[in-house]
């Protein structure tokens, strides 16, 4: 299925290749399950509790 | 699509979503959710493509009209701006891997609008952005545990 006529010709906005964010391998490396995972960042960044930080 | 003086733009960023051979679900849940952002004027989507790149890397762009039930998203394709050249395809896709279908979403954080034209009229300039992993927030907060545990 081609792109449309519109974009052929045209100066990208992409300028370099993308890299694969690092964020996928900081994703499943060892440890707590993502969900147990998640409920630490929601207790850390929730405001007004004490000895948490809040963002 | 609707013309936005450029001076009343808001931040404009862009994923790229990879669903690697054979482990994409699609339920109509991101369409939908993606629906309610713009709906609500949170975002508004400038562009949309999916890449498939092949065992041999070759890459193919579709245009979102091409799915054949757009759905949620028959409204959203109608408004795009098409901001992407077909020279940006293969740039897109360095970041995926052989085999894998890539959505490409392009949007304009409505939200920030007010706030990034009010830098400008004051003088201010963006120098640097970005975002902070789930990951890296994870790490940090792990790491200090692990030091307040050792302290103990």
């Amino acid at each position: 299925m081609p792109l449309r006529p519109a974009r052929v010709g045209r100066v990208g906005v992409i300028r370099a290749p993308v890299a694969k964010t690092a964020v996928v391998a900081a994703a499943v490396r060892p440890g707590p399950a993502p969900v147990a995972k998640t409920a630490v960042v929601a207790a850390a960044v929730t405001p007004g509790r004490v000895g948490r930080r809040r963002i | 699509m609707t013309e936005v003086p450029l001076d009343e733009l808001g931040p404009v960023d862009y994923i790229v979503v990879e669903f690697p051979a054979g482990a994409s679900s699609f339920t109509g849940e991101m369409a939908a959710e993606l629906r309610a952002l713009a709906d609500s004027g949170t975002i508004r989507v400038i562009d949309v493509l999916i890449l498939t790149k092949d065992a041999d890397g070759t890459v193919e762009a579709a245009e979102l009209s091409d799915i054949a039930e757009l759905g949620e998203l028959q409204a959203i394709e109608a408004e795009l701006a098409e901001l992407l050249a077909a020279e940006d395809v293969d740039n897109l896709a360095a970041a995926m891997e052989p085999g894998s279908t890539a959505g490409v979403l392009i949007w304009e954080n409505l939200w920030a609008a007010p706030f990034a034209s009010a830098v400008r009229r004051s003088g201010g300039q963006l120098i640097a952005n970005g975002r902070i992993p789930i990951q890296a927030i994870i790490a940090s907060i792990e790491a200090e545990q692990v030091t307040t545990t050792a302290g103990d």
